[in-house]
């Protein structure tokens, strides 16, 4: 082999290193990115200001598999929608708690909480919300009908429910219970008769 | 800034070099993981039920999981402890057997007397392999019966399955071959001109009259057969368009020639009187109506891929589903019901592509297994679906087929739960927004199993699974009469 065609290999294995380092600096550079653009999103929801309102929350318990009508207090924003956000980050907030009988993801939250009308409501979770899921049909079964009942209690007009995630269509929530359909409030309602 | 016509030819040359080798290097991973899937399994025929085993390439050798070998044909209990690996075999109504083998050693023990490998044992992921060599050896030991290995083709029978054919030509206008087999075979049948295709995926067909049997007949040339991948093909030549048929159940198919095509139909054509009657050629008549039958199609979740849910770091919901499925079939067969498994096979399927296939069955019952280690005890859903006036005959949409079967679809789900309750296992009746479920155009319902009430390991014991298959088979038994037998 000619030292000509062994400086060749040797540039071609440089130029492949050198792309498979760059390959992987854009993957972080874009999950940094990702992680910084949802914090910028967190820090642009307008602060709420009031005495706190006393707001329903279904909870859910998976060692029972059972929804829990419970009440707490929390400042609303005067919007709608906003007020919607914030009805669920507290049932979140209840579910990321250490000692929380249904534990969902870490890092789980709401992006944004969209109006189609005056009766259907789009819940745009974060990506944490669905990818650190716990994976089962009662666990993700729980999850959704709390949401749905959740919104619906607070917000009575709230007739259909649908999730998504960072914006997009998913499939599942971690495997088993179906996020491509609209929930109706009224329908989940048989699921909670059945669960308390 | 312009490159200069050598330092140009270099970088183009550099850039085409790159592009090679990246071409190649891809290339090659595409061509190992097309090879991989194709022939990495073991198809094992055995007495109750046919399956397929995952194969590893270690050693230089294709290895075979050992609980992937076993399950089917038994209760399994295995247990990695480092490099030391040990599984208890119980055959059905037999007593536990023990099997020990270290990691990267070829000696072990096999109902306490030592045994050696032709290779050195391999564990991987807590799984243990033996190489695909001694697998009929080792399974004629645990259940002391005859077993055959196709090694090349991937075939292990175990005991006499064997469905063994005849070849019987009939020299009519046009010429017969007659195909009878001792067993009733449901082959994929592919034609083409001058060829028809029989593959056998499931049945255990080997060659009884010789690999190539050559015919001087006017239409058909041959018949050949040949074994590979796991499966095994009888390709009939001839010298026109043929067709195949079957018949006696199942254990004859004929191929003959197959009709003309009619003319292509003329603008305006002149009406013709009624054909007079042809004796001499007999027009094919159509195929009676198949019988209604019973059969609950059982749908183990997740599988490849897809893991499902993490019951432990070393136990994946996908296997746990697989082995209760098998445990169902076979409860479910000890009560007199067919019972067939959508994957019978570490492999994944879109939740679309499941649909599909539950639907295009016709079963009379659809049953997805799943298991959580969230909870405790056996959940029994059904579809949460808004009430919908569907009839089941009629088009129904998509989304919600399952929507016309909810009646029934209940009616099930409370017999399982009430036989669950019966032997006192926990349990909870749910709704839940489940796929594919919500598609399935039959009663259908879902079991997802938590661990009892101890640890979640327990999730996996052979007696509890066995408690909840006795359940779902004697709850599905319960209700069979209000279920309709459906046409295939």
């Amino acid at each position: 082999m000619t030292r000509r065609v062994l400086v060749m290999f040797a540039v071609l294995a440089i130029i492949a290193l050198g792309l498979a380092f760059y390959a992987l600096h854009l993957k972080r550079k874009v999950a940094r990115d990702e992680q910084v653009a949802a914090q910028q999103q967190l820090a642009l929801a307008p602060p709420a200001n009031g005495p706190p309102t006393s707001v329903t929350l279904y909870v859910a318990s998976d060692s029972d598999g059972t929804l829990r009508r419970t009440q707490v207090n929390v400042t609303l924003p005067p919007e709608r929608t906003e007020r919607d956000r914030a009805v669920l980050r507290a049932l979140f907030g209840q579910y990321l708690q250490s000692s929380s009988p249904h534990p969902i993801g870490a890092g789980a939250d709401v992006r944004d909480v969209y109006l189609l009308g005056d009766d259907t409501a789009i819940v745009d979770a974060n990506a944490a919300f669905a990818d650190a899921h716990p994976s089962g049909v009662l666990a993700e079964a729980l999850t959704v009908a709390s949401i749905v009942v959740t919104l619906n209690a607070n917000d009575t007009k709230i007739q259909r429910v649908k999730i998504l995630v960072n914006g997009q269509e998913r499939e599942t929530l971690a495997g088993h219970a179906d996020l491509r359909r609209f929930y109706e409030a009224s329908n989940i309602g048989q699921v909670v008769k059945d669960l308390q | 800034m312009p490159l200069s016509g050598r330092r140009s030819r270099l970088a183009l040359a550099i850039v085409a070099g790159s592009a090679l080798l990246f071409a190649a290097l891809w290339g090659r991973h595409a061509i190992v993981h097309a090879q991989s899937a194709a022939q990495n399994q073991l198809t094992v025929y055995s007495p109750q039920t046919s399956y397929s085993v995952p194969l590893l390439d270690a050693n230089g050798q294709p290895y075979a999981g050992l609980v992937e070998l076993l399950e089917p044909l038994g209760s399994v209990d295995a247990r990695a402890d480092g490099k030391k690996y040990k599984l208890h075999f119980t055959p059905p109504g037999g007593r536990p057997l023990e099997l020990q083998f270290t990691e990267g050693k070829n000696k072990g023990k096999v109902r306490g007397n030592g045994y050696k490998l032709p290779a050195n044992f391999v564990v991987q992921n807590g799984r243990g392999y033996v190489p695909l060599s001694v697998t009929s050896a080792l399974i004629a030991k645990l259940l002391a019966t005859d077993t055959e290995l196709h090694a090349a083709p991937r075939r292990l029978f175990i005991g006499n399955v064997q469905v063994r054919y005849t070849l019987e030509l009939h020299k009519d206008n046009p010429s017969r071959l007659l195909l009878g087999f001792s067993s009733p075979v449901n082959p994929s049948i592919a034609t083409e001109p001058g060829r028809v295709r029989l593959t056998f995926r499931r049945e255990p067909i080997v060659s009884s009259v010789g690999e190539n049997v050559p015919y001087s007949d006017p239409l058909i040339t041959g018949v050949s057969f040949s074994e590979h991948d796991g499966l095994a093909e009888l390709d009939v030549t001839g010298t026109a368009p043929m067709m195949a048929n079957f018949a006696d159940g199942g254990r004859t198919i004929i191929v003959t020639g197959a009709p003309a095509p009619a003319p292509v139909a003329q603008a305006a054509p002149a009406p013709l009187p009624p054909a007079p009657a042809n004796t001499q050629n007999p027009t094919p008549q159509p195929r009676q109506p198949a019988t209604p039958r019973f059969l609950v199609l059982i749908d183990p979740a997740h599988g490849g891929s897809d893991i499902g849910a993490a019951i432990t770091p070393s136990l994946p919901e996908k296997d746990v589903v697989l082995a209760l499925a098998r445990r169902v079939q076979h409860e479910l067969a000890n009560r007199g019901i067919a019972a067939s498994l959508l994957r019978n096979s570490d492999v994944a399927i879109t939740l679309d592509q499941r649909a599909t296939s539950a639907n295009a069955a016709r079963p009379a019952l659809y049953i997805a297994l799943h298991a959580a280690n969230t909870g405790q005890g056996v959940h029994v859903f059904t579809a949460l679906l808004p009430a919908a006036n569907l009839s089941p005959q009629g088009f129904l949409p998509w989304d919600t087929a399952q929507a016309a079967y909810l009646e029934l679809s209940g009616s099930v789900a409370g017999s399982v739960a009430a036989e669950l309750e019966s032997r006192k296992l926990p349990n909870t009746r749910l709704l839940a927004p489940l796929r594919p479920m919500n598609n399935i155009a039959a009663p259908a319902i879902a079991v997802e199993i938590a661990p009892p009430a101890g640890t979640v390991d327990e999730i996996a014991n052979a007696a509890y699974q066995d408690q909840v298959a006795q359940s779902i088979a004697a709850g599905i038994a319960a209700v069979r009469a209000k279920l309709p037998e459906v046409r295939p």
